[in-house]
C-alpha cells in the first residue's frame, strides 16, 4: 500500500486516462505514428515491451526500499516492545536464569542491529530462519499457511468484484433512480460493517440458525473443491462484502463521470444501444480508479485476515501472525511481514502493468511524462 | 480481391429540392432550481437535400442545444418541444429505440473536439465498425472492409494500418477525418457538424471543410454546419441562420445575407471578422455588453441592450422573424438597408444614448 | 474527478474515495435530499454522543461493572435491565453506553492527534521542497504500507491493554494517513494564486501555513477525520476483541463482542447488540463524512 506508489500512480493517472487525454499526446502520436506502411505492428510491440519493461523495472527499484523498510520497522517495533520471546515461551513461572539461558540460546542478547543484520543476510538468500517457539522453519510455516490466506483473499476479492461491477454499472445508468438510491444506501451501510462484525453476524445467521456453512475450520482442496469453498465462503464474504460496497461506490462515481464524457455522446450519436455504450465504452474507461484502489487495499485486506482467520479458525498466516506478535517470535513475524510487503508491492506492480494494458496511451507515450 | 464489400444503398441524387430536415418552432427549456432557461426559442429552418445550412451564433446562442435536441442528445432535464422532421419522420418525442435507428444511420453528427470524442482505450477501426454493425447486419470482416474504404474516402493515409490504431496516435486533423468517416459510415442523408473545425488550426480547418464539401458533392448529403465563424459560413454555406439568445434573428441564403445584411447583430458579427483589407492596427470593432440572461428574457428585442440602432420600440416589443423579402427573414424593427456598412437611418432618441452606453461597456 | 487524494486512503469501514453523490446537479428535490443526508447523520451522531456521555450522568443507569452473578444472563426487557445482563451479571445497556464512550473517545482522539501531528507534518512536507520532504514522505510511506492492524496489534501488545494504549497504537496509522493527505492537499494548493500572493507580500512562512494553508486544508481533513474515526472505532473494536484493548471487566464494544462470542449460539443478543452499536456508529460517521464531502466538493 505504498504511499509513494500512490503519488506515482497519481501522476501516471493524470497523464493517462481520467477523462482528459493529455494534449501533449498529439506530439507523442506524431512521434509514434508510423506514417509509412512499414512493419509497424512489430515496431509497436517492441515499443510496448520496452516501455512496459521500463515501467516494471522502475517499479521494482522503488519497491525494494519499501520492502526493506517494512522489515526493518517491524524489527524495530518488535524490539522496542517490552518482553521478549524467551519470556513469552517460558511463561511467568520461569526463573530469571532460565530466561537468561534461553535468551543466549536464541541469540536474543545480541545487539539489535546484529540480529537484524543476520536475519536480513539470510533472508535475501531465502533462508528465513526458524520459529523461536516451535523451531519449525519459517519457510515451512509460510508454505503451509500462505495458501489458505491467499485463497481467502482471492475469494474475497472475487466476491467484491462480483458485487461492485454489476451494481455500479446499473446504478450509474440512472443516478438518483430507484436502483441507485437503494443500492447507495445499502452500500453505505455495507462498507461501515467491519469484517469481524459481519463475520459474527454471518455465523449467527448461517451456521447457527441455518446451518448452511461451517462456522469453524478449513477444508483443504484435498477434501473436495465444494467443501473447500464452503468452508471459506463465510470468511470470504465477511472480508469481501464491505470492500465490495466500497468498490461499488467508487466505480459508480467513475462510471457516472465517464458517462458525461464526449466520447460517450459520440457513441450515443452513432446509434448504439445504451447497454453497449455503458458496458463497452464507459465501464472499461472507469476501471482505472478501481485498479488503483484495489492495489492500495491489499494491505488492509491482509490485515483483515488476522481477525477473520481467528474467528473462523482458519489455519492461515493471519492467525500465525497474531501468535507471533504475542510470543515475540521475530523470525516468524519478519517472515510473514516480509511476505506481506512483497505481496503489496507485486500487486502494485500488477496494477501498473494493468494500466498499461488497458490504456494504450501509457504504452505508446513516453513514460517520462 | 476478397468478397465484395456490402452494398450500401447509394443515396438518391434527387434533383427536386426536398428538405432533408424541417425544423419548426423548436424550443428547448431547462429548469435548474426552479427557474426556466429558454436555451432555444421557436427556432425554424429547413435543410434542403444536398445543400449546406450554417447556423451561426455566439456561445450561449442555443445553436448547439438545438442540434443536440434534434439528435436527442440532450440530458433528461431538458424539455424539448416543437418539430424536427427528418426525411418525413418526426424526431422530437421519438422513443429511444426508434431514435437509435435514425442516429448514425439517417443523421450523423461530428463534434468539436475529436480528441475527446473518441474512446481513448479502443482502437479506431472497431469504433467505426461498431457504428456500422449497429445498423446493418454485416459481419466483422465486411465491416472492416467498409471502414478501410471509408478511411480512403476521407483521405487518410495507410488506411489498413489506421484501422488498428488508437485515437491518440492521430493528429487533430486526422482525428476529425476519423470522426467524419464514422459519421459517414451508413451514408446518412444529413450530417450535422457541430463546431467541427473550431479546434483545428486554420490550414487544417480549410482542408476539412474542403473534404466535407467534396464528400457532400460525392454523396449528395446535406450538411448542417454549426459555428460561430461567419467567415466559414460565408465560404461554405448555401443558407445561413443567425441565432441570438436562443432565437433565429436572421435567415437567408449566404450570398444574400452577406451582401445585404439586415439585422444589426449580424452586421456587428461581420464587422468583428478580422479583415486583410483594413489598415494594420485597426482596432476590431467589438460589440459591447453581454447576451441576455436566458432565464429572464427581456420583453423586447434581446439584442436591444447592445444594439447601436436600438430605439424605444425595440425595448418594448419583440420583433418576430419575418420574411420581408423573398428568402430573407429577419427579426428587427429597424433593419439595415443596403450594404453591411450602412449605418444611416439612425432612429432618434435612445439610440444615441444606447450607442454611447454600449461603446463604453467594452467587454473585458 | 479530483486527484485521488482521498482515494489514496481506501480503508474498508471508511469511505475513502467514493466521490460526491452523483455528478448530477443539485436540483430542488436534490437539495432537500442533500440537506437531509447531512443533518440526519449529524443529528444521529449528536444523539449517540449525548447518550454515551450524558445519559449515565443524568439517567438511572446501573454500573457497567461489578454485577452480581445472581443476575447473570437476564434477557432483554428484564426489570431494571433494559437490554438484559451478560454472563457476569453486568447490565448490557450500561455497558453499551460506557463502551460507546470508549469507542467515541478513541475515534476522536486518534483523529485529533492525526490532524494535529499528521496535518502539520504533511503541510511541512508539502511546503518545503528538497530532501527533507522526500525523506519524510518515504518514512511515512513505509508506515502506511504496513497493514495498519498489524502495527496496532504489535504496539498494543507491547504496551499492554488499556484505552490510552489503543489510542497510541491507532495513532501510528492516523498520523501518516493525515500527513499524506495534508501533503497532497498542500501540493495542490501551493501553487494557487492566493498562496503566491501571500508569499509575495512578504508574509512569513509559518503565518502562511497557519493562516492561509491550514484553513483551506481543513475541510478535507475534517471529512477524512470523520471517516477515519469510523475506521479507528472499528479497529478499537478489533483490538478489544483480541483482548488487546480495554481489559475486562471494563466495557468496550469489542470485548463485549468477544465475551458474547463464547455463548453466541445460546444468547445471540450479547453479540448482536454491540455489533449493531458499532455498525450504526460507523455508518453514521461514514454517512456524515460522505455528505460533508459532497457538500464541500460541490463548491
Amino acid at each position: 500500500m505504498g504511499a509513494g506508489r500512490v503519488h506515482e500512480q497519481v501522476t501516471v493517472q493524470e497523464s493517462s486516462n481520467r477523462s482528459v487525454p493529455a494534449a501533449g499526446s498529439d506530439a507523442g502520436a506524431a512521434a509514434a505514428a508510423p506514417g509509412s506502411g512499414g512493419p509497424s505492428a512489430s515496431r509497436a510491440s517492441r515499443v510496448l515491451r520496452s516501455s512496459l519493461l521500463r515501467l516494471a523495472g522502475r517499479r521494482l527499484l522503488t519497491a525494494i526500499p519499501v520492502v526493506w523498510g517494512v522489515t526493518f520497522l517491524t524489527f524495530a517495533v518488535l524490539n522496542l516492545l517490552p518482553g521478549d520471546a524467551a519470556q513469552a515461551l517460558l511463561g511467568a513461572d520461569a526463573t530469571p536464569q532460565e530466561v537468561a539461558q534461553l535468551r543466549v540460546e536464541l541469540h536474543l542478547n545480541e545487539p539489535f542491529l546484529t540480529r537484524y543484520g543476520h536475519w536480513l543476510g539470510s533472508a535475501v538468500t531465502g533462508h528465513l530462519g526458524s520459529s523461536l517457539g516451535s523451531g519449525q522453519l519459517v519457510t515451512t510455516i509460510l508454505a503451509q499457511r500462505l495458501p489458505v490466506t491467499f485463497e481467502l483473499i482471492g475469494y474475497a476479492f472475487v466476491i467484491s468484484l462480483v458485487i461492485a461491477i454489476p451494481v455500479a454499472t446499473v446504478a450509474a445508468r440512472r443516478p438518483g433512480g430507484v436502483f441507485d438510491s437503494v443500492t447507495t444506501f445499502i452500500t453505505l451501510i455495507g462498507l461501515s460493517i467491519a469484517p469481524y462484525i459481519l463475520a459474527l453476524l454471518l455465523i449467527l445467521l448461517f451456521s447457527v440458525d441455518l446451518a448452511l456453512f461451517p462456522a469453524l475450520g478449513w477444508t483443504p482442496l484435498s477434501g473436495g473443491l465444494g467443501a473447500n469453498l464452503r468452508s471459506l465462503t463465510l470468511p470470504a464474504l465477511s472480508l469481501g462484502f464491505p470492500i465490495g460496497c466500497f468498490y461499488t461506490r467508487l466505480l459508480r462515481a467513475d462510471v457516472i463521470e465517464q458517462l458525461g464524457e464526449d466520447y460517450v455522446v459520440t457513441a450515443v450519436a452513432k446509434g448504439l444501444p445504451s447497454w453497449r455504450v455503458l458496458v463497452r465504452h464507459a465501464v472499461p474507461n472507469s476501471m482505472f480508479g478501481l485498479i488503483t484502489v484495489v492495489a492500495l487495499n491489499v494491505g488492509t485486506l491482509l490485515g483483515g485476515t488476522v481477525i477473520v482467520e481467528q474467528i473462523f479458525g482458519l489455519p492461515g498466516v493471519g492467525q500465525e501472525l497474531f501468535q507471533a506478535i504475542q510470543t515475540r517470535d521475530f523470525p516468524v513475524l519478519e517472515g510473514i511481514v516480509a511476505v506481506f510487503a512483497v505481496v503489496v508491492v507485486v500487486i502494485g506492480l500488477l496494477a501498473d502493468l494493468l494500466y498499461a494494458v488497458l490504456d494504450p496511451r501509457i504504452r505508446y507515450d513516453n513514460p517520462g511524462q | 480481391m476478397t468478397a465484395p464489400t456490402p452494398a450500401l444503398p447509394a443515396p438518391a441524387m434527387a434533383p427536386a429540392p426536398t428538405s432533408v430536415l424541417e425544423v419548426r418552432d423548436l424550443s428547448v427549456r431547462y429548469r435548474p432550481r426552479g427557474r426556466v432557461v429558454h436555451a432555444v426559442d421557436s427556432l425554424s429552418y429547413s435543410v434542403p437535400a444536398g445543400r449546406t445550412v450554417a447556423i451561426i451564433g455566439e456561445s450561449g446562442s442555443g445553436k448547439t442545444a438545438s442540434s443536440r435536441a434534434i439528435m436527442g442528445l440532450l440530458p433528461r432535464s431538458a424539455q424539448v418541444s416543437g418539430s424536427a422532421v427528418l426525411n418525413g419522420t418526426e424526431l422530437i418525442g421519438l422513443g429511444p429505440k426508434e431514435l437509435r435507428r435514425h442516429r448514425g444511420h439517417d443523421v450523423a453528427m461530428i463534434f468539436q473536439d475529436p480528441a475527446r470524442s473518441l474512446n481513448p482505450t479502443m482502437r479506431v477501426g472497431p469504433q467505426i465498425a461498431e457504428a456500422i454493425r449497429a445498423h446493418r447486419p454485416v459481419g466483422r470482416a465486411a465491416a472492416r472492409e467498409r471502414v478501410i474504404e471509408l478511411f480512403r474516402l476521407v483521405r487518410l493515409s495507410a488506411p489498413e494500418q489506421r484501422y488498428s490504431e488508437y485515437p491518440h496516435q492521430f493528429s487533430g486533423g486526422m482525428r476529425q477525418r476519423v470522426m467524419i468517416a464514422m459519421a459517414l459510415s451508413c451514408s446518412p442523408r444529413l450530417l450535422i457538424a457541430d463546431e467541427a473545425t473550431t479546434a483545428l488550426d486554420v490550414t487544417t480547418q480549410a482542408q476539412i471543410m474542403r473534404l466535407l464539401t467534396g464528400l457532400q458533392a460525392q454523396l449528395g448529403m446535406a450538411i448542417l454546419m454549426i459555428s460561430h465563424d461567419l467567415g466559414l459560413a460565408a465560404s461554405f454555406a448555401d443558407d445561413v441562420v443567425v441565432m441570438y439568445a436562443g432565437r433565429a434573428v436572421e435567415r437567408a441564403p449566404a450570398r444574400e445575407l452577406f451582401g445585404n445584411v439586415r439585422m444589426p447583430y449580424t452586421s456587428a458579427l461581420l464587422g468583428a471578422v478580422p479583415r486583410l483589407d483594413r489598415a494594420a492596427h485597426t482596432p476590431l470593432p467589438v460589440v459591447g455588453g453581454r447576451p441576455p440572461d436566458l432565464s429572464a428574457p427581456p420583453a423586447g428585442c434581446p439584442f436591444a441592450a447592445r444594439c447601436p440602432r436600438a430605439a424605444e420600440r425595440c425595448e418594448r416589443e419583440r420583433p418576430e422573424l419575418a420574411e420581408d423579402e423573398p428568402g430573407h427573414a429577419y427579426a428587427c424593427w429597424y433593419p439595415l438597408a443596403g450594404s453591411a456598412q450602412a449605418a444611416s437611418e439612425q432612429p432618434a432618441s435612445a439610440a444615441a444614448a444606447a450607442a454611447s452606453a454600449s461603446a463604453s461597456e467594452e467587454e473585458r | 474527478m479530483t486527484i485521488p487524494v482521498n482515494d489514496a486512503l481506501s480503508v474498508p469501514g471508511g469511505l475513502g474515495a467514493a466521490g460526491p453523490a452523483a455528478a448530477g446537479a443539485v436540483r430542488g428535490r436534490g437539495r432537500l435530499r442533500q440537506s437531509l443526508s447531512l443533518w440526519i447523520p449529524a443529528g444521529l451522531l449528536i444523539v449517540l454522543i449525548a447518550a454515551c456521555f450524558l445519559w449515565p450522568l443524568v439517567g438511572n443507569v446501573p454500573s457497567p461493572v461489578g454485577g452480581s452473578v445472581l443476575n447473570s444472563s437476564l434477557p432483554i426487557g428484564s426489570p431494571g435491565h433494559l437490554l438484559g445482563t451478560d454472563a457476569d451479571g453486568n447490565d448490557i445497556f450500561s455497558r453499551l453506553l460506557y463502551g460507546g464512550r470508549v469507542s467515541l473517545e478513541v475515534g476522536a482522539a486518534t483523529q485529533l492527534i492525526g490532524i494535529a501531528l499528521g496535518g502539520l507534518i504533511g503541510m511541512i512536507a508539502g511546503f518545503s521542497r528538497g530532501l527533507l520532504a522526500a525523506a519524510l514522505m518515504r518514512v511515512l510511506d513505509v508506515l502506511i504500507a504496513f497493514p495498519s492492524l498489524v502495527l496496532a496489534l504489535a504496539i498494543a501488545e507491547g504496551l499492554g491493554p488499556g484505552e490510552l494504549h489503543v489510542i497510541w497504537a491507532l495513532s501510528f496509522y492516523s498520523v501518516p494517513a493525515f500527513a499524506r493527505l495534508a501533503r497532497a492537499g498542500t501540493l495542490k494548493l501551493r501553487d494557487q494564486n492566493f498562496m503566491l500572493a501571500a508569499t509575495l507580500s512578504g508574509t512569513r512562512r509559518w503565518r502562511i501555513v497557519l493562516l492561509h494553508l491550514a484553513p483551506n486544508l481543513l475541510p478535507q481533513l475534517l471529512t477524512f477525520a470523520l471517516l477515519g474515526a469510523g475506521v479507528a472505532i472499528i479497529q478499537e473494536g478489533a483490538l478489544s476483541f483480541l483482548s488487546l484493548g480495554v481489559p475486562p471487566p471494563g466495557a468496550s464494544w469489542g470485548n463485549m463482542i468477544a465475551s458474547g462470542e463464547q455463548t453466541m449460539s445460546v444468547q445471540p443478543a450479547l453479540v448482536i447488540i454491540p455489533c449493531l452499536a458499532l455498525l450504526i456508529t460507523v455508518a453514521t460517521l461514514n454517512l456524515l463524512g460522505d455528505a460533508l464531502r459532497a457538500r464541500w466538493s460541490a463548491r
